[in-house]
């Protein structure tokens, strides 16, 4: 069964990918650009659990693969089994909605780089040098852009599906 | 079975599935089989990123420029005691611009009097995943552009046209990590592969033979070998050269004609057609 949450993943996606390719690029932050549809996939998988993470990671993947020079495919991958893997430890962690985000953006950003990386490398491409040069404030950038992303999508479930309320 | 294992059961399902499906895309990419299907999504997409990257420079210029009053008397006190500066600076300038106007005449030659046509093109966006160096420009299948042609700014190679919608380009430089162009040296005519070392690496070209001699500063042109270049295409100039008379071959690090940071507009090569070349090594 597909979640209703898919339906709404596809245009934000959409939107954040043309945001990502066409604007972002001119404004690098420490010589590096964050990934938007990754940190909403990701806030997302923290809000709604594993499953809900995957589709979203993968649908960002998705969009971005299709501006991209390498394989397609990739980013669908890494994306969604990095958050799928970060929504699974966050589900035996406390809940905390400050610090534990914050970690978990680090983790996933660098597990999503690792895999990403091997991904490429069994096509032939080497991007360790970019790695060793752009990971550190890359994932500094994202443990810092995922609390004000993470808490907008926090006020948009809360509108979209309400918690329930017994009287 | 409880609610809880059958959550668990679509959790594991779900991803079995998308994980298949990202598989599955890599395969039918690499294989070309999802072009016409990727282009549907992507043509609508590039029109809108061609829209928004007008605009992004309009924008950039605004969020650069003086965000509050007291910081724009700052810069109008700090641009006063400039002015002064500037006015001597200015005659350097005009002499300067009599140089930039003789070379634009040049280059204006060049193309009025071309071996190749060229289609000029704006940059409206770059790679998606910052470790691949490719940009994304306003011209597509449309306007004739078709895979494989050369890409060149004003000041020298820039790459090669990877894929195409109606609309757009991908045009992997050849400063990507996956890049490879036939290359020569203008002075020691020696030849050789130039490799681009991605993001934050530099162009080499391995493996050239001790027997030449390379200098710092020679010109690098492409070959024309393989057929996927047309010749003499200024690419840049020897800035180091690793020769070691123990090893049988010598390495020249490149540094690039174009500046791949500042891309605005790029020149396709319209009217060369890459040769196929593949099937020579499969006679058997």
């Amino acid at each position: 069964m597909i979640p209703p949450s898919t339906y709404l993943a596809l245009p934000i996606m959409v939107i954040l990918t043309i945001i990502q390719t066409a604007i972002l690029p001119h404004f690098p932050i420490f010589g590096v650009v964050p990934s938007l549809p990754f940190l909403v996939a990701l806030s997302w998988a923290l809000l709604r659990g594993a499953n809900e993470g995957a589709i979203w990671g993968f649908i960002a993947g998705f969009f971005m693969d299709l501006f991209t020079a390498a394989p397609a495919g990739g980013l669908a991958l890494t994306y969604m089994a990095a958050v799928f893997s970060v929504a699974m430890i966050n589900e035996v962690l406390p809940a905390n909605r400050l610090v534990i985000p914050m970690i978990l953006a680090a983790a996933a950003t660098i597990l999503q780089w690792i895999l990403y990386a091997i991904y490429l490398g069994l096509f032939g491409y080497n991007v360790f040098q970019m790695i060793s040069t752009s990971l550190l404030p890359l994932v500094v950038l994202q443990t810092i852009l995922i609390l004000p992303i993470y808490w907008l999508f926090y006020v948009i479930q809360r509108i979209l599906w309400p918690r329930p309320v017994e009287i | 079975m409880d609610l809880n294992e059958a959550q668990k059961r679509i959790r594991w399902v779900t991803l079995t599935v998308l994980v298949v499906l990202a598989l599955l895309i890599t395969i039918l990419d690499r294989t070309g089989n999802l072009d016409t299907a990727f282009n549907v999504i992507r043509n609508p997409m590039s029109a809108v990123m061609g829209w928004t990257s007008v605009r992004t420079t309009a924008l950039a210029g605004v969020i650069e420029g003086p965000r509050d009053l007291e910081t724009a008397r700052d810069e109008i006190s700090s641009l006063r005691q400039q002015i002064d500066t500037l006015e001597r600076e200015n005659e350097e300038l005009r002499e300067i611009e009599g140089e930039y106007q003789l070379l634009l005449d040049l280059f204006n030659r060049a193309r009025q009097a071309p071996e190749f046509q060229r289609l000029t093109a704006s940059v409206i966006g770059l790679d998606s995943n910052q470790s691949i160096r490719s940009i994304v420009i306003d011209k597509g299948a449309a306007d004739g552009v078709r895979v494989g042609m050369p890409v060149e700014s004003a000041r020298g190679l820039v790459g090669q046209v990877f894929r195409t919608t109606q609309n757009s380009s991908q045009i992997v430089l050849i400063s990507d990590s996956s890049s490879a162009v036939p290359a020569r040296l203008g002075g020691s005519r020696a030849t050789g592969i130039l490799r681009g070392g991605g993001v934050g690496g530099s162009l080499t070209i391995d493996w050239i033979d001790l027997k030449h001699q390379i200098d710092v500063g020679e010109v690098v042109l492409t070959s024309g070998l393989g057929g996927r270049f047309p010749q003499d295409l200024v690419i840049g100039r020897v800035i180091e050269v690793d020769r070691r008379e123990a090893e049988l071959f010598q390495r020249a690090v490149v540094q690039s004609a174009a500046d791949f940071d500042s891309l605005e507009v790029v020149f396709v090569i319209t009217d060369f057609d890459p040769v196929d070349i593949e099937i020579f090594s499969q006679i058997e």
